[in-house]
């Protein structure tokens, strides 16, 4: 978590100005016989008054974030960041990591920009590999994103096109992966979320995979999530055509504690496989701590300890019991500013000594 | 169905899109945020990790 990414699509679409109802007058409606059914159709389902599923990208975000698999790491890091401007936000950062067990010593330097309608981020390592994000908020329920990974290699490279529509009770995303405008092989993916009642909502994703023009492959994957009526639970599964099935569990249980149980299991013909993970997080006031037990008989734990505003100190680690293996990983994040608190809108929590910045 | 001539061509522009996107993306974004920034910083800030 080289950059902090609250602002990734939620900032992106703060200003929202009001969705237009598409419902026509029923006297233009009425020279067209269909017209009139489907604005029946559409009265109707407004007057379902269901909420927005959410995307299928976000799908298992909240278990996602309990869970510390993307946030575990090995060795040494220090993530030195700097916001050079809070509106429109500017943001560039150096991260170092090195003494892993698995990854040579790494440099990356990134900067972002946001502000409310534009997200641009570029991270380049010392190889000169670029992973490129660009988010183009149209208004607050159509985005368009494009990510990619350019690599120094050949054949390493991708990049990614999607389209993100929000209506009022559904969500409809399109991607298209290492599209080549020649011959139009590439990867192609459309999502399509459907509430349909107030709690749960179902999906179905497909894939089409064009290899060279005439080869191409379909995949189906079907997605449902149920929502506890006051969002204090989620529980989520997807079931993908050759015996994927992936189930999640969140649930809040107070303010500061938050549970998340993941399934995997792949029942492929030839293969057969599966994991569970168990994951807890507290959110302590200058602290959170994920503790998480797996299947694989990994046991692991991550703090985050904010000492300051400005500097966190970082602590990872994770025992393998089977293999008989352990890591750990200790870091630092620090936030250095040219800006003032009150400029950068931060007023500090009460209670809380803030050291006065140092001045040359 | 484009030509092999066309075919060629768009190739070639693509993959010049892309050198040209890998080498000028964070100096883009530099620029943009340098510019747009309130109150605007000092380049050196910019750059160092320890300024």
């Amino acid at each position: 978590m080289s950059v902090p990414t609250p602002v990734v699509p939620a900032d992106v679409s703060p200003v929202s100005p009001p969705q237009p109802a598409p419902v026509a007058s029923s006297s233009s409606s009425s020279s067209w016989p269909l017209g009139s059914v489907f604005n029946r159709f559409a009265a109707w389902r407004k007057s379902l008054d269901l909420p927005n599923p959410g995307t299928v990208e976000n799908l298992t975000k909240e278990s996602k974030q309990t869970l510390l698999n993307n946030y575990a790491f090995d060795g040494a890091r220090a993530d030195l960041s700097k916001s050079l401007s809070m509106n429109p936000m500017f943001q560039v950062t150096h991260s170092f990591h090195l003494g892993s067990q698995t990854v040579p010593p790494t440099y990356h330097f990134g900067a972002m920009f946001a502000n409310d309608k534009l997200f641009m981020h570029g991270n380049v390592d010392h190889d000169g590999n670029l992973s490129a994000r660009f988010n183009q908020g149209w208004s607050a329920t159509n985005v368009s994103k494009v990510q990619a990974q350019l690599s120094t290699q050949p054949g390493q490279s991708y990049v990614q096109m999607e389209h993100d529509f929000q209506g009022s009770d559904y969500s409809l995303n399109a991607k298209a992966v290492n599209l080549s405008p020649a011959d139009l092989t590439g990867i192609y993916m459309g999502s399509y979320l459907q509430s349909v009642t107030k709690n749960l909502a179902v999906g179905v994703e497909t894939i089409l995979q064009r290899q060279a023009p005439g080869l191409s492959d379909l995949g189906l994957a079907y997605l449902a999530k149920y929502t506890g009526s006051d969002r204090k639970w989620i529980a989520t599964a997807q079931v993908q055509a050759p015996g994927i099935l992936q189930a999640s569990y969140w649930q809040k249980l107070s303010e500061k504690v938050d549970v998340a149980a993941e399934l995997q299991v792949m029942a492929a013909p030839g293969r057969r496989d599966a994991l569970a993970t168990l994951a807890a997080r507290y959110e302590l006031r200058m602290a959170s701590f994920r503790a998480q037990l797996d299947s694989t008989g990994k046991v692991s734990a991550y703090l985050e300890h904010r000492i300051a505003p400005t500097f966190a100190f970082l602590m990872s680690g994770e025992i393998d019991h089977f293999k008989n293996a352990a890591k750990v990983g200790v870091g630092v994040m620090i936030e250095s500013s040219s800006l003032t608190p009150e400029e950068m809108g931060m007023v500090p929590p009460p209670g809380v000594p803030v050291a006065p910045m140092p001045q040359p | 169905m484009p030509s092999e001539e066309t075919k060629e061509r768009i190739i070639k522009a693509v993959d010049l899109a892309r050198v040209v996107a890998h080498y000028a993306w964070i100096p883009f974004i530099i620029y943009v945020g340098y510019t747009r920034s309130n109150p605007q910083p000092s380049l050196i800030k910019l750059i160092s990790p320890l300024a």
